[in-house]
């Protein structure tokens, strides 16, 4: 497979020079294939590992619910870079090094994200995560501790996605009848924009995820949700949480705020890895505007943590992981006080973009800017033009006063 | 030579109405002419107008829990109050839309028969004033049902131990006692108008009761630029309150409280600022450079509302106060540019064309929020808006002229 696609890829490198040169910030393109779980032939676990081959560099993102469900992210800077997986080890008490990449010289940069606990609690007084009583929590879904359907199914090789569909192992309240919650990951090619809300606009280097909760029962009234993610960072390096707000939210009405998790910025070529998100969650697929529920982000823990159930994340990273590694945890919580969107509609849906590079920017549209210039910018010319227009008039009154004086 | 011509046309016009009787000894409040009077007339209108528009947000205030001086419109208005809260009551939904729509009819044109008869009492003396406390008790009116039919609503649930459409249908049909007490209102001034035009010889009965649209094409241009300033400013007010509160908790990461709070900031404005403007604006005249600083200062608003991140409340303070201040002064407008037999046909042309344009907008507003978000909406209301500063301009050049050519006529 990788020998074919060679002479493309010189052609994509190509293209991908002048992509570089007329400044497209997103990198070139690549060219991404999927394969799941490899060397395996069962489905009972699901390991998917996304390849995205580029111009001297290939990112590789495994996604797994073996765990924790857990999006491992690494860079290499060859187009040769493979992943070997040593499912014995993978699927024992210990997984250390069981995941590797390889060549090791190779790899540049590696980064983990992990989605670690469902919460649920009774938002109707305030959906304000911090200010909410212990009491008003229900037992909180531990992902670690989910079965998750065989994702071959929903494998999609031409719009390069996949779905994680689980439910709780233990559901006393059979909340998961049902329904269930998703990881719907898709990999890209090329920097463009989502046609449907939140209209993500994503680059080459970035993939991403949507977190779903697709008609779980709620267990009381005014029940909202809340997600944890921890990322996984290497030594020395850390995330920082950061907010952009800007005036524009022509992309994704209603929205202001495009939230990011960035790490520290690098000197080789693989540039910083970010987790980016915008403050919205939506409840209905076609999402539209007045879908939206209102989201909310806590500031990033970064002390003292530890990854508390056992993920990928520890199969690559292996003993180090305790050690050397800087762990963080930011929590997400989804509705506000007087709506019910989820008792009502039975769907929530987030998306976040997870990659390497700077994080992708909202600009103004051309037709934004073109009405902005147009519609503030000819009064301006008008008042100008129309004291022309006075004073010209007024010179020629004075004018003409004097000649009437001059005559009389 | 003069004082028989003098007495000569002292006798004709005594022999003129029959029913013309000066009676010199009428104590103030009953003397149509002396301020006191005009006072009652007035507080009179502010209670109509009161009633009115509190049964008119009904529905508003009441969202969750559902998915005019004239007199026979005013009995209409109960009317259909009254069908609307048996609607409810009866669980008819077809019941409740129609007594909303003729309500509409019969509300909307309460306003104009307010407004002419505003016009008739006041004219040339206290008109802005008079506005200004109209526009301010409706918004009471709006405000204070707002306020008052939730609870009201809650109250009689408690008591009837039953939700749904029972429950909606005593609570309106609570409401529907302030229209009853609006109806005495209007056949109070009814009457008293009735007197007055027998008393002082007024010509009440041609001042609008009959709408001829052919009059329409004799609206002077000064006019239909009334109306274009009208219908612009308020497609561009209130279609945004209306879409208003997510922008605040979103943008400006409000709460839900604050966002409602800061959304009815400019009717809470008007309240009181409305009368203040109308009495200064009295005072000093000049109606349109009122307007077209309205214009402005709400143009100013928007786009500090789309373009920057400052505390919202200078804003919608400063939107509250053009507001109120373009109401006082634009509205009584009309009465100085038209004729009197026409001005029933010119407000009532201005209404229709402002809920038409309200219609309209509302709905692109919607659809244009829906696709491109806030920050588009707002400019394309400053769009709307800057026309009307050029509108406003060209009003003033008119006026301007023509008071130069009465200067020049009165010089020669």
């Amino acid at each position: 497979m990788p020998g074919s696609s060679g002479g493309c890829l010189s052609v994509l490198c190509l293209l991908g020079s002048f992509y570089l040169l007329a400044g497209d910030p997103g990198g070139c393109c690549r060219k991404v294939s999927l394969q799941y779980n490899p060397g395996l032939n069962s489905s009972s676990v699901n390991l998917l590992h996304v390849r995205a081959v580029g111009c001297n560099n290939t990112l590789h993102y495994v996604w797994s619910s073996i765990g924790a469900p857990t999006a491992l992210l690494v860079y290499t800077d060859s187009e040769s870079s493979a992943l070997r997986v040593n499912w014995t080890k993978l699927l024992s008490p210990s997984p250390a090094g069981a995941i590797v990449v390889e060549p090791a010289g190779s790899v540049l940069y590696s980064t983990a994200v992990v989605f670690s606990r469902v919460f649920e609690y009774n938002g109707a007084n305030t959906s304000d995560l911090t200010a909410v009583h212990e009491d008003n929590f229900y037992p909180t879904y531990d992902l670690a501790d989910f079965s998750w359907e065989s994702v071959n199914r929903t494998l999609n090789e031409t719009a390069l996605s996949a779905t994680f569909q689980g439910v709780s192992v233990s559901d006393p309240k059979g909340a998961f009848r049902n329904g269930s919650i998703s990881f719907r990951v898709t990999a890209y090619e090329e920097s463009s924009r989502d046609t449907l809300l939140p209209r993500l606009l994503h680059t080459a280097n970035s993939s991403k995820v949507e977190f779903i909760v697709n008609r779980v029962a709620p267990r009381g009234n005014g029940s909202r949700f809340a997600l944890e993610i921890i990322t996984v960072e290497e030594k020395g390096g850390r995330k920082t949480l950061e907010s952009l707000r800007s005036i524009n939210d022509e992309y994704t009405p209603t929205i202001f705020e495009v939230a990011q998790l960035v790490s520290d910025a690098r000197n080789d070529s693989a540039g910083p890895s970010f987790l980016q998100w915008k403050a919205t969650a939506y409840s209905s697929q076609n999402a539209m505007r007045e879908d939206s529920y209102h989201c909310r982000y806590y500031p990033l823990q970064t002390a003292n943590r530890t990854l508390p159930r056992l993920s990928i994340a520890h199969a690559y990273f292996g003993e180090a992981l305790a050690s050397q590694h800087s762990v963080a945890a930011i929590n997400i919580s989804f509705g506000s006080e007087d709506n019910e969107a989820y008792e009502e509609k039975g769907y929530l849906s987030w998306s976040a973009l997870i990659g390497f590079g700077t994080p992708p920017k909202d600009t103004f549209s051309p037709l934004v800017m073109a009405i902005m210039v147009v519609a503030l910018g000819t009064p301006v010319v008008l008042l100008v033009a129309g004291s022309f227009v006075v004073l010209l008039v007024q010179k020629k009154r004075l004018e003409e006063m004097a000649a009437k004086d001059h005559l009389a | 030579m003069e004082e028989e011509q003098q007495a000569l046309l002292d006798e004709d016009s005594a022999a003129e109405g029959d029913g013309c009787r000066r009676l010199k000894s009428l104590p103030a409040l009953c003397d149509p002419g002396h301020l006191a009077h005009r006072l009652l007339v007035l507080a009179l209108m502010c209670f109509l107008g009161f009633g009115s528009y509190f049964c008119y947000d009904n529905p508003a205030a009441l969202q969750t829990q559902v998915q005019g001086v004239n007199l026979i419109w005013n009995m209409l208005v109960s009317l259909l109050q009254v069908i609307f809260a048996l609607g409810a009551l009866f669980n008819a939904f077809w019941l409740m839309e129609l007594g909303r729509f003729v309500f509409g009819i019969g509300g909307e044109s309460l306003a104009v028969a307010q407004n002419t008869y505003a016009v008739s009492w006041f004219k040339g003396k206290e008109l802005n004033l008079v506005f200004g406390l109209q526009l301010s008790m409706a918004r009471i009116g709006s405000t204070v049902n707002m306020n008052v039919m939730g609870l009201i609503y809650s109250r009689v649930q408690e008591m009837l131990r039953s939700t749904g459409y029972t429950t909606l249908g005593v609570t309106l049909m609570i409401g529907g006692v302030t229209c009853i007490f609006s109806l005495i209102c209007a056949l109070v001034l009814a009457y008293l108008d009735r007197r007055a035009e027998k008393i002082l010889c007024k010509e009440q009965g041609k001042t609008g009761e009959v709408i001829k649209l052919t009059d329409v094409k004799d609206f002077s241009l000064s006019l239909w630029l009334i109306f274009i300033i009208c219908v612009c400013y308020y497609v561009a007010v209130f279609p945004f309150i209306g879409l208003g509160k997510v922008f605040f908790i979103e943008k400006f990461k409000f709460s839900s409280k604050e966002a409602s709070a800061i959304n009815s900031i400019v009717y809470i404005i008007s309240a009181p600022m409305s009368p203040a403007f109308g009495f200064l604006v009295d005072k000093l005249g000049r109606n349109i450079t009122w307007v077209l600083c309205a214009v402005v200062t709400t143009l100013a608003s928007c786009i500090m509302l789309a373009f920057t991140f400052w505390n919202p409340w200078i804003a919608m303070c400063l939107m509250g106060v053009a507001y109120s201040l373009l109401a006082c002064a634009l509205w009584p407008m009309v009465a100085f540019v038209v004729p009197d037999h026409q001005l029933g046909t010119a407000y009532g042309f201005m209404q229709s064309i402002q809920n038409l344009g309200l219609a309209i907008i509302a709905i692109a507003a919607g659809m244009i929020l829906d696709s491109r978000g806030y920050l588009f909406l707002e400019v394309f209301f400053s769009v709307i808006l800057k026309p009307l500063s050029v509108t406003g301009g060209d009003l003033n050049l008119s006026s301007r002229k023509r008071e130069k050519l009465q200067k020049l006529a009165a010089a020669e």
